[in-house]
């Protein structure tokens, strides 16, 4: 059984380290590849050899990472690019599916609530007042808000808040906040707060959506 | 087995402790029998609206402690026959004296003998709010048309939708100035309750008799005629199941006989 298999493709070179090899094989079976290759022709004439890792349906903890990575340090022409596998671990996926979904809320959050989440929210809830709504991403909102909203919590300020704004308190993006007084917004279920390149919290209407964030308007099926 | 029924409000002096002792003398005078529970432990009120001051001898704490049996505690008030009982708050300690399993022990041991218990809950949302729910098989939420009093209202909610009772919680909107609100100076009554979001159980005008009866140790409920005793009256029905309507906030056109009296009074 070959515990590293060398494979070329239009991106380079790939190694794929066997995933029913044991790990002590697999460095044995590398250096003595690297020895091989050292000599090559192809080699010698390349000043740098550049290889993609991959390690099949193994996850390789960091200390065998460093160890792949201190083997390669040796030959001087080559190095790893990037080290990936076929699969994740769950916590990574959960966090992933978090990150990518989109929360349906439609509860009333109360005085003193306060709901956070991770990833993007459709809000068709109520926020009272001194209630507060917090998520990583953005948030959408159709219900009625007179309590404080915070998107791309902590610290994005890509992201953006749509909805209806002028009875709520506060507004947050980011690091970003920003009081909203009596006749500050106007009741437009449209209206975005964003952050813009100042990095001041500012609004505008969905329409202008394509400007403010092209890569939001995008995902969202805008063309 | 009778129903605990918590009354609570979250602020201060929005009439928890008037409303109790209005509520559990009206359901008394229904022929129900009722133990007023006052939990307001170290800054206790309701004996003295009820005019039971004189006539404690022990109180929850004692019995929580085991220095008195509940029978023992219990005051009764003589103008009930032995329909109306308070279970008077301790004066010398304050709300960190009971636990929540303490509470709940007293309550379970008073429901088997009364139709029903009603809790004065303290203001706040501390030990004491946590111990007067603890029992609790339903809430009365008490508000006024005050702002400061509907956010404490609002948060209230949320903290028993989180805790949830056997029962939603219901509101009382008490205080309600007929004028103002009428002229639209506070949030009227649907946009209250809209805004809360539960069950309107009843409303309460202000009047000043509410004071001057409850300084002589007598529930105005006790009055015919007055509109907050019928506030109080509807609410007992209500809580009896009866579909009773609300009263309207519109000052009416004097009547017939009331113009004749006038008329009387100024020839």
């Amino acid at each position: 059984m070959q515990a590293v298999l060398l494979k070329g493709n239009q991106n380079g070179y790939q190694l794929v380290l066997n995933q029913s090899a044991s790990f002590e094989d697999i460095m044995i079976e590398l250096e003595a590849l690297f020895e091989k290759l050292k000599s090559d022709p192809i080699s010698i004439e390349a000043s740098k050899v550049s290889f993609d890792v991959l390690t099949e349906d193994r996850i390789l903890q960091s200390e065998e990472k460093k160890q792949i990575e201190d083997l390669t340090a040796n030959y001087p022409k080559f190095s790893i690019h990037k080290i990936s596998a076929n699969v994740m671990t769950v916590a990574d996926a959960y966090f992933l599916k978090e990150r990518e979904n989109v929360h349906l809320i439609s509860r009333t959050i109360r005085n003193g609530q306060e709901i956070q989440l991770k990833g993007d929210i459709l809000f068709l809830g109520t926020i009272h007042e001194g209630g507060k709504l917090i998520t990583t991403g953005n948030i959408f909102s159709i219900g009625n808000v007179a309590g404080i909203l915070h998107a791309g919590f902590p610290n994005s300020e890509e992201k953006l808040i749509l909805g209806d704004l002028h009875n709520a308190q506060q507004v947050r993006v980011g690091e970003q906040f920003d009081v909203i007084d009596d006749e500050k917004l106007e009741e437009d279920v449209q209206t975005i707060a964003y952050v813009n390149d100042l990095h001041v919290l500012t609004y505008g209407s969905l329409n202008e959506l394509k400007q403010i964030n092209p890569k939001l308007y995008n995902r969202i099926g805008g063309h | 087995m009778g129903k605990a029924i918590v009354i609570t409000s979250g602020k201060g002096g929005v009439g928890k402790t008037t409303s109790t002792a209005n509520i559990g003398t009206a359901l008394a005078l229904m022929g129900k029998k009722v133990c007023l529970m006052d939990l307001d432990i170290g800054l206790r009120n309701l004996d003295v609206v009820l005019g039971l001051e004189n006539r404690i001898i022990y109180d929850i704490v004692d019995v929580a402690d085991g220095r008195a049996k509940l029978p023992q505690a219990l005051v009764k008030d003589k103008r009930f026959e032995d329909r109306l009982y308070l279970l008077p708050a301790a004066q010398t300690t304050d709300k960190s004296a009971l636990t929540e399993d303490q509470v709940r022990d007293i309550v379970d041991e008073l429901k088997p003998d009364f139709d029903y218990v009603l809790i004065d809950c303290p203001a706040g949302i501390e030990q004491g709010f946590l111990n007067a729910i603890a029992g609790a098989d339903a809430a009365i939420i008490i508000s006024t048309p005050e702002i400061s009093a509907v956010r404490d209202a609002d948060r209230v909610v949320g903290i028993l939708e989180q805790h949830p009772l056997e029962e939603e919680p219901r509101l009382i909107i008490n205080r309600i100035r007929r004028h103002m609100m009428q002229e639209g100076d506070v949030m009227d009554v649907d946009e209250l309750t809209h805004h809360l979001g539960i069950e309107l159980l009843g409303i309460i005008f202000d009047d000043d008799a509410v004071i001057a009866t409850s300084n002589h140790g007598e529930p105005i409920v006790l009055e015919d005629n007055n509109p907050v005793s019928t506030g109080y009256r509807n609410i007992a029905r209500r809580l009896e199941g009866e579909t009773v309507p609300l009263m309207k906030i519109e000052n009416q056109e004097p009547g017939f006989w009331t113009k004749m009296k006038q008329w009387l009074k100024r020839g």
